[in-house]
């Protein structure tokens, strides 16, 4: 537990020394020693998840000593260690993305992403509901200031993305709320043994998740997204899209399998898979028409927020580990991949001076690094083996295969396979369209494209390490 | 009815006022106006559960201060970026404005 406390609290000290120190400190010292922090939060959190492998067991801290039921807990498993150390990660890819390439960043950008996150931990962390919103909070405030780094034009969006994370966040607390009122308690754990299918719960675990599905951008309620995530500096696009889309899933994925009734979770199990389906093509066809890059890349988060929510849903359903295990490996193999297409994106936007993707003509020539990091971090995206995103998709479609009664489950499946390739090799075709090749404004930042390179690199390579992520998120499952 | 009840349902009701004042404007200032009318309509279900035993329960009404405290930063944010993304958009359009019209060689 000393390590995960070390991973949540060393962004959160460096947040607070970097408003502090505000313009004293240029933007490279601010942004070294951000990610000196984030590394060494990294580092912790390796620890902790070690620690975590060889127990493989829950622990439970009760802040302040106080006895259970007034102390609000902080809870370490297996997941919750993984999750640390993949925000970490993200943070230290990024940062230095952010810091070497020559698109950069603002000064501001570094507290910003060092409260993010220092908020994301405190969030994979907390096992009380109370505290969940608190995160949520933080992590909606820090994301709207970072949209709003872009300048002038992102004012807008990033307001609008403010109002919407806010109605959200009072859906779910005025479920909190409601909870508390019907059984007295805020823990998760203490909930789960409490809890019964009578009307004032379901009532409140509807607002809750209505208030989770519009924070998550989960369809229908996903359309806020595109603008938020397209308008944002390309180093936040990636923190946005990666990660705190991640953040609501998580309380959601809590909210269901723990703290809900198993019967009202059956219930709920099959909509949400829908919900997923739909997702998945609505996302993708969205996706496929987009006249721009950044907002193709939106759109392919939408996309594939549903292949998470179908493993939400059918985990649910069946009360089937292997989905638990499906469900994380998307989230994880999702945000590497999505930070190296936010990345590639941007990089070449400005190498080439547009944001349309008929823009993209002879980029395999002119920006060979960018458009490969854009092409493999797609492959993973589709689920191409070896890479991350085809060992998520294993593992989802493996159950769905073996039963005949669910392959319309695995037909939805394919059917988000084959509209995520498409909108992926249509970005991929036009670039090999050497005849009429788009002259670069600039000659191309190479740091910048190698660096954009690392993420889906990593997402490749989480093939390699597959066996052993399946059996630490399956001891892990509840 | 008893004093709780009759407080739960108005909440309810202001909750669900201003979620319908939310979804039918698109002025922004009126859109957070209507937030902050669900936020107060939230905490007076919050007050008003908090009644249930006796003396009141003080979990809930820490629960409500924490919330008001976070309400008060998210509005001042808000507010801030609407006036900025205002400005901005008013300075663009007196700029296109001039760009358009030749004739007057006057440019803010």
């Amino acid at each position: 537990m000393t390590y995960a406390l070390v991973s949540l609290s060393v962004p959160l000290f460096c947040a607070l020394l970097l408003t502090l120190a505000g313009p004293k400190l240029d933007s490279r010292h601010a942004g070294q020693i951000a990610i000196v922090c984030s590394a060494l939060s990294l580092v912790a959190a390796w620890f902790a998840l070690m620690q975590m492998a060889e127990l493989n067991q829950t622990i439970l801290l009760e802040l302040g000593g106080w006895e259970s039921g007034l102390a609000i807990r902080l809870r370490l498993n297996p997941l919750s260690s993984l999750l640390l150390l993949f925000t970490a990660f993200m943070h230290v890819l990024i940062g230095v993305y952010a810091a070497f390439s020559r698109q950069g960043v603002s000064r501001d950008f570094w507290p910003l992403s060092s409260f993010l996150h220092g908020s994301l931990a405190a969030l994979w962390l907390s096992a009380d509901l109370f505290n969940l919103y608190i995160t949520l909070e933080l992590l909606g405030l820090t994301a709207v200031a970072m949209v709003a780094l872009a300048g002038k034009k992102a004012y807008k969006p990033a307001a609008n993305y403010l109002i919407l994370s806010l109605v959200a966040s009072l859906f779910y607390l005025l479920g909190v709320a409601l909870i508390y009122g019907r059984y007295g308690s805020l823990d998760v754990v203490l909930l789960s043994l409490q809890t019964q299918s009578d009307l004032l719960t379901r009532i409140a675990l509807l607002i809750m998740t209505a208030g989770l599905m519009l924070k998550a951008a989960l369809w229908p309620l996903h359309l806020w997204l595109p603008a938020a995530h397209a308008n944002a500096p390309t180093a936040v696009s990636a923190l946005l899209s990666g990660l705190v889309v991640k953040g609501p899933l998580f309380i959601l994925f809590l909210l269901w399998s723990e703290v809900a009734p198993v019967d009202l979770a059956q219930q709920i199990g099959p909509v949400l898979a829908i919900a997923g389906m739909i997702a998945l093509v609505a996302g993708g066809l969205s996706a496929m028409r987009s006249p721009y890059i950044k907002t193709l890349v939106a759109y392919s988060t939408v996309a594939q927020l549903g292949y998470a929510m179908m493993a939400l849903g059918l985990l649910l359903t069946w009360q089937l580990p292997q989905m638990h295990v499906a469900l994380w490996l998307f989230v994880i193999a999702h945000g590497l991949a999505k930070a190296t297409l936010f990345l590639a994106a941007g990089e070449m936007q400005a190498t080439l001076g547009t944001k349309r993707i008929s823009g993209l003509r002879g980029a395999t020539q002119t920006v060979p690094v960018a458009m490969f990091a854009f092409a493999v971090a797609g492959g993973s995206l589709i689920g191409l083996p070896p890479s991350g995103g085809f060992l998520a998709k294993w593992v989802l479609l493996q159950p769905l295969l073996s039963e005949p009664q669910n392959w319309p489950w695995a037909f939805g499946v394919l059917l988000g396979t084959l509209v995520s390739a498409a909108y992926i090799f249509r970005v991929v075709a036009i670039s090999f369209d050497r005849a009429r090749i788009n002259p670069p404004d600039i000659r191309p930042d190479r740091v910048g494209h190698w660096l954009a390179l690392l993420p889906a690199l990593m997402v490749w390579g989480m093939a390699l390490t597959g066996d052993w992520l399946i059996q630490l998120l399956a001891g892990s499952s509840v | 009815m008893s004093a709780m009840q009759l407080y739960t349902i108005v909440g309810a009701a202001i909750f669900l006022l201003a979620l319908h004042g939310l979804l039918m404007t698109t002025d922004s200032i009126r859109r957070l106006i209507a937030v902050n009318l669900m936020g107060a309509g939230t905490f007076l279900i919050m007050i008003a559960l908090a009644a249930r035993i006796s003396p009141p329960d003080p979990v809930l009404h820490a629960l409500v201060v924490t919330g008001l405290v976070v309400a008060i930063s998210a509005t001042a944010l808000a507010l801030r970026l609407i006036t900025s993304a205002a400005i901005a958009q008013h300075s663009q359009d007196s700029e296109n404005k001039g760009d358009g019209d030749l004739s007057e060689d006057v440019k803010p």
